[in-house]
């Protein structure tokens, strides 16, 4: 009964590759290629609150872009997504429908390496400049922990000093080498 | 650092600093232990700490304190309070804050300005106030209840 | 005392004749701020134990509460309920290095453990399950 998933479904049509009705709300899976189409249909049938557009990184399956756009009475609104490969993260950006989509365009291309095409340059916008690039991708993993010794490494019953067990440390993935280990 | 403009003639650089305001400090008025303490605090509020020293500085812990209240603009801060995790992006206004304050205490409030708390390990984030700036008493806690910071100016009192 | 709620997350305390140096609550906290040290040490055997045994001694049991985030993961899975939680909040210290606290400031602690009050009368109690004890 949503006007907004409505206008998007007939401006899209075969471009609507599926939809997710969880948690009492929409979420509409569309072809990247038409995403900015999708933005302005529901912008028009009246979601002109921009709430916030994210990435996540689906790893072998390449990065998901999930944008949510509601009416400014949140009587109606959508969870617009999107899926891109990992070789070519790219998305139309939404920056002509939402202007105030530009800074999250930017901190998904910051933290994820996605691409906006029409929103260049992409500028960076919370990142120092030390820190390493596109730190919530997945193999980017954080340096602190594997490298720092482990208080649970210790065991009572082990007099060599060597660790015992296998399961790693919290914050540690399971496949990442620690130094002493 | 500004963004170039973006398409549709939007710019949406980021926000600029301009000059450094003079800081006005929060006069409070304390009773701890039998002892009187009149104390001017300046927080440096940078995360979720900052809402337990507003409570502790305006009152609402209750029994204790007798209430603060603004003062005018460039009164001599006694106490900077850094509460809340300190960012690899704003350590250089924190420490640029604290060298124009000159002769001041200054407490750490809050795991994550102790030793940078949960976020120890994070590539944006100092491991604790203490490498940026000497800090006097350093409480413990994620967050420290408001009354802590009472128990920290006692002690900066008992320090001196 | 402050007069702050009996369930307040203030500090941990520590009864360690309970403590078996399972090493789960070390292996469990998400900042790594817990540090135990120990050895092995064998018991000849006597009137209740015929054989030899290996028991864990307790040399060092150390929270720097200077990294805690007061999360509870370590109250809650220790099995032999050696640590518990104490509303007492007002310990700053000079230092951050002064925050890590031993055995002996744990066990004291302990004093400060308040008695829980019943949970509200309208409380969904999930069972955990039969824990082998």
């Amino acid at each position: 009964m949503s006007a907004i998933v409505d206008a998007v479904r007939s401006a899209l049509g075969e471009a609507v590759l599926g939809a997710d009705a969880g948690f009492g709300s929409t979420t509409l899976d569309v072809a990247p290629a038409r995403w900015a189409d999708a933005a302005r249909a529901a912008r028009d049938a009246g979601a002109t609150y921009f709430d916030m557009l994210a990435a996540y990184d689906l790893e072998a399956d390449g990065f998901a872009v999930v944008a949510h756009l509601s009416r400014p009475d949140a009587a109606d609104h959508l969870l617009l997504r999107t899926r891109v490969d990992r070789d070519a993260p790219q998305v139309p950006t939404l920056v002509e429908v939402y202007a105030g989509a530009a800074w999250h365009e930017r901190e998904a291309h910051e933290m994820l390496g996605v691409s906006f095409a029409g929103h260049e340059p992409l500028a960076p916008l919370l990142l120092d400049p030390s820190a390493p690039a596109t730190p919530l991708r997945k193999d980017v993993l954080l340096v602190a922990r594997p490298s720092t010794p482990w208080p649970g490494d210790k065991d009572p019953a082990d007099s060599t000093g060597r660790p015992r067990r296998r399961t790693p440390p919290p914050g540690v993935p399971a496949d990442r080498p620690r130094e002493g280990a | 650092m500004t963004a170039a403009p973006g398409p549709g003639g939007t710019s949406l650089g980021l926000p600029t600093l301009g000059p450094p305001s003079r800081p006005a400090p929060l006069r409070l008025e304390l009773a701890w232990g039998g002892r009187d303490l009149v104390v001017h605090l300046l927080e440096a509020g940078l995360a979720c700490c900052t809402l337990e020293v507003m409570a502790a500085a305006l009152g609402s812990t209750g029994a204790r304190e007798r209430g603060s209240l603004p003062v005018e603009p460039g009164a001599a801060v006694e106490v900077l309070v850094v509460s809340g995790t300190v960012t690899a992006a704003l350590a250089p206004l924190l420490r640029d804050l604290r060298d124009r304050l000159g002769d001041v205490r200054v407490v750490s409030f809050g795991a994550c300005a102790a030793t940078g708390g949960p976020y120890w390990d994070s590539y944006a984030v100092l491991p604790g106030a203490g490498g940026l700036v000497d800090v006097d008493v350093v409480v413990p806690g994620c967050p420290p209840p408001p009354e802590t910071l009472l128990e920290a100016l006692a002690l900066l009192g008992a320090q001196s | 005392m402050t007069g702050r709620p009996a369930r307040a997350r203030g500090v941990i305390g520590l009864v360690e004749e309970r403590c078996t140096v399972c090493m789960l609550c070390v292996r469990e906290c998400p900042d790594w701020c817990i540090d135990i040290d120990s050895h092995v040490e064998t018991l000849p055997p006597d009137e209740e134990h015929r054989r030899p045994r290996s028991v864990n001694v307790l040399d060092g049991f150390a929270i720097d509460y200077a990294l805690c985030m007061y999360c509870g993961i370590c109250v809650e899975v220790c099995p032999f309920d050696a640590l518990h939680w104490a509303p007492t909040a007002t310990y700053a210290e000079s230092s951050a290095a002064a925050l890590v606290h031993g055995r002996d400031r744990l066990g004291a602690w302990e004093a400060d453990v308040v008695d829980q009050p019943p949970l509200d009368a309208r409380a969904v109690v999930v069972d955990p399950g039969p824990r082998a004890r």
